[in-house]
């Protein structure tokens, strides 16, 4: 059943999604956060802007600090990118059809979220810094509360489709969505969304008051990667909640891709605006919220889908 | 290609990392409303460093240090110094009467462009001090660690707090930390993420800038002043400090809200304030993102008399009530029982709803000159400004507060270096 890309096609079709995907979530950020901050900013301007910045941060120059860890600090970006990447390469495109389509595309997927925490940790740790060393001793505390219920909540999902298999999760969806029959499931995908990608809310090691946290010492280029490999991962898991939660590629009249797209720019929307309209929250209470209230929500709901199942 | 590239970079919003020093932190404030520009909270993120007001000659070495964190290409743009003040050698001076975007957007495009050449270091880029071992990796030498790395104390094991005994880290916090005042400089120790100490190293005494003795408070320590007037500043104020809370809390968006709000309430419009109050509390900013209440400051405030802050952990403590002009508007405080950031949040925001209420009807009345004035901050006298005193809580206050808890509440004290300085610096003929 699975049709596997060629390697160019494949490796040509995550590219494209990791670049536009991060050019519209930067042109969905600015907008929103010019109509929150009560101005109109020009569309023009608001679409020129990312290349702008991007160009900007280009022809600046990277900066060091004090004995940093070079290599370190040059492969966190890289490293994020890569497991961006991989995780969109599972993404289910059209009924059978995938960059890269394993029997076990969930696991790659999980294998993918639960290295982000070395990337972040890796990238506050090189410069040497406190702000950004603070950063990712945060990040270290966020991911470990995080991960149990973000898979879980995307475990449940391999219930209905018998299956590991992305491809197959879409499919078991055709007579009803997830985000249907598992009612939990997609809010606690998002909350521990936004944790991964530590956006809004849960930007916790890159927030306001450490200065830019694990990025405060980017300068240049290295400034432009990391927000681009940032940027890519919110579209990993936005993509991979579409397919998840809303049943992928399945719809009426459009084809399959179209649809893709479509769901995840729902998502993306719904996580860009809860950026703009919600505070910080403490990392305590986070951490407090994660194992007492999403990993046994998380459970109850692979119980209940399992029992649906019997 | 490459001048295809510049072209595109200089059409970007210019990032500046703005330093607000002495009577500069409106103005710099409000430059966050410039679309052309895009104020960044580190100096590695900005090409052009704009330093505000005056800064005190002390810290004429930290000030070099942001300087050259900056990546090239870089310039500085030096506005409202005084003759007599700290200067950037190579930096582009503006007059505190003009407006500084033009010359920070000219010169952007400048180095952007390759026009104008980057500034080059002030300081020699080498180690503040050698690590004094004797080994190609520092270690051995004298005494159990083989001496100091570079110059910076090795680390203590700090205390048994929960079962986990964590390494203490001495660090400091400023003078140009973006969240805080420019010119304040806190000594901390640091296990993990937990601030085991914070003592007040350096407050800047000595910077002369713009002349920040011109706020309608400052000048009803000598005069009669519309309390009119009066009231919708300190509607204004309250405004101004929320837009930078939202900021610290996660909000940059909905502080520029706040802060277009701030500079157009009039009289009368405590509706519109009240209705984003609303706004405030549904972010979650009460519930999820301000450090809890922890019972041990509203004994350490007693007497202070620290405006909002005091009022908001029960004082009732307002000089209004002891000016008859206010007495005879019916005015009364407004007291809460918390001392926590999330009650001086809610309590500035109510304040600045009944502050203008108040202005909307004081009618012609002004205020009766006692030489102490009601502040945004508290009880204000000449060479007594609230913001000194709140300095002298901090220790108390910041004991033992996860890090991002301490940002949020030296923020929620809304501390003011500007006040200080046009309380005891700009009007000695006042106090004679």
């Amino acid at each position: 059943m699975s049709e596997a890309m060629s390697a160019p096609v494949a490796i040509g079709t995550v590219g494209l999604l990791v670049v536009s995907g991060g050019f519209v979530v930067s042109v969905a950020d600015r907008w929103v956060g010019a109509a929150v901050a009560g101005r109109s900013g020009s569309w023009r301007r608001t679409l020129a802007a990312p290349i702008a910045g991007a160009a900007l941060s280009i022809v600046t120059s990277r900066t060091t600090t004090e004995r940093p860890d070079g290599p370190g600090w040059a492969l966190a970006p890289a490293l994020l990118a890569a497991l961006a990447a991989l995780a969109l390469a599972m993404l289910p495109l059209a009924p059978g059809i995938a960059p890269a389509n394993p029997e076990t595309g969930f696991v790659v997927f999980s294998a993918a979220i639960a290295f982000v925490m070395i990337a972040v940790f890796l990238h506050g740790w090189s410069p040497n810094a406190v702000l950004p060393l603070h950063g990712a001793y945060r990040y270290g505390a966020q991911a470990l509360s995080f991960q149990i219920p973000f898979l879980l909540a995307m475990l449940a999902t391999t219930l209905p489709a018998e299956s590991l298999s992305l491809v197959r999760i879409v499919d078991a969806q055709a007579p009803l969505w997830n985000v249907v029959r598992q009612p939990l499931g997609l809010p606690l995908y998002l909350v521990a969304g936004l944790a991964v990608t530590f956006w809004g809310p849960l930007n916790l090691p890159d927030g306001h008051d450490l200065a830019g946290g694990t990025s405060a010492e980017d300068a240049g280029i290295a400034r432009l990667l990391w927000a681009g490999a940032r940027t890519a991962m919110l579209v990993a898991v936005a993509a991979m909640g579409a397919s998840a939660f809303l049943g992928g590629y399945q719809g009426p009249v459009l084809p399959g891709p179209v649809w893709v797209i479509v769901k995840t720019l729902l998502l993306l929307a719904i996580i860009v605006a809860v950026g703009h309209l919600f505070a910080r929250i403490r990392i305590g209470q986070f951490v407090l919220v994660a194992w007492v209230a999403l990993v046994p929500l998380a459970l109850l709901n692979v119980f209940i889908s399992g029992a649906f199942l019997l | 290609m490459r001048s295809l590239l510049r072209r595109l970079a200089a059409g970007a919003p210019t990032p500046v990392y703005a330093i607000a020093g002495a009577g500069a932190r409106r103005g710099v404030q409000d430059l966050r409303l410039v679309d052309a520009l895009q104020l960044v909270d580190t100096p590695r993120a900005a090409n052009v460093l704009l330093v505000a007001g005056g800064i005190a000659p002390e810290h004429a070495e930290a000030l070099a240090r942001v300087h050259d964190a900056l990546p090239h290409p870089r310039a500085t743009v030096q506005w409202a110094t005084d003759a007599a003040g700290l200067k950037i050698p190579g930096s582009i001076p503006v007059e505190a009467s003009s407006d500084p975007v033009s010359a920070v957007r000219s010169v952007f495009a400048e180095l952007i462009l390759g026009t104008r050449p980057t500034e080059e270091p002030i300081l020699p880029d080498e180690a503040p001090a050698s690590w004094r071992g004797v080994g190609p990796y520092g270690q051995g030498g004298t005494g159990m660690t083989g001496g100091a790395p570079y110059g910076r104390p090795m680390a203590e094991v700090g205390p048994d707090r929960d079962g986990l005994r964590l390494d203490v880290l001495p660090t400091w916090l400023g003078p140009f930390f973006a969240p805080l005042p420019a010119g304040l400089v806190l000594d901390l120790r640091v296990a993990g993420d937990v601030l085991l100490e914070a003592t007040v190293a350096s407050v800047a005494t000595g910077a002369t800038g713009l002349d920040a003795g011109t706020t309608p408070f400052a000048r009803a320590l000598h005069q009669a002043v519309p309390i009119t007037e009066l009231e919708l500043e300190r509607a204004r104020d309250h405004l101004r400090w929320l837009s930078d809370a939202l900021r610290t809390q996660g909000l940059p968006a909905l502080g520029l809200r706040a802060l277009r709000l701030a500079r157009v309430v009039e009289p009368g419009m405590a509706a519109e304030v009240r209705r984003f109050a609303g706004i405030v509390a549904r972010t979650g900013a009460y519930r999820w993102s301000l450090p809890p209440a922890r019972g041990r400051l509203a004994a350490v405030l007693d007497g202070l008399a620290l405006g909002p802050v005091s009022r908001a952990a029960g004082h009732a403590q307002d000089a209004r009530l002891d000016d008859p002009a206010y007495l005879a508007l019916g005015f009364e405080p407004i007291l809460a029982a918390g001392d926590d950031a999330a009650s001086r949040w809610r309590l500035r925001l109510e304040e600045a709803a009944r502050s203008l209420d108040l202005a909307a009807r004081a009618g012609g009345a002004h205020t009766t000159v006692t030489g102490v004035v009601e502040s945004p901050r508290g009880r204000l006298a000449i060479g007594d400004a609230p913001t000194q005193r709140a300095i002298a809580v901090l220790p108390e206050l910041l004991h033992g507060l996860e890090w991002g808890d301490a940002v949020a509440s030296l923020v929620s004290l809304d501390l003011d270096l500007d006040e200080c300085w046009s309380a005891t610096t700009l009007h000695p003929e006042a106090a004679a």
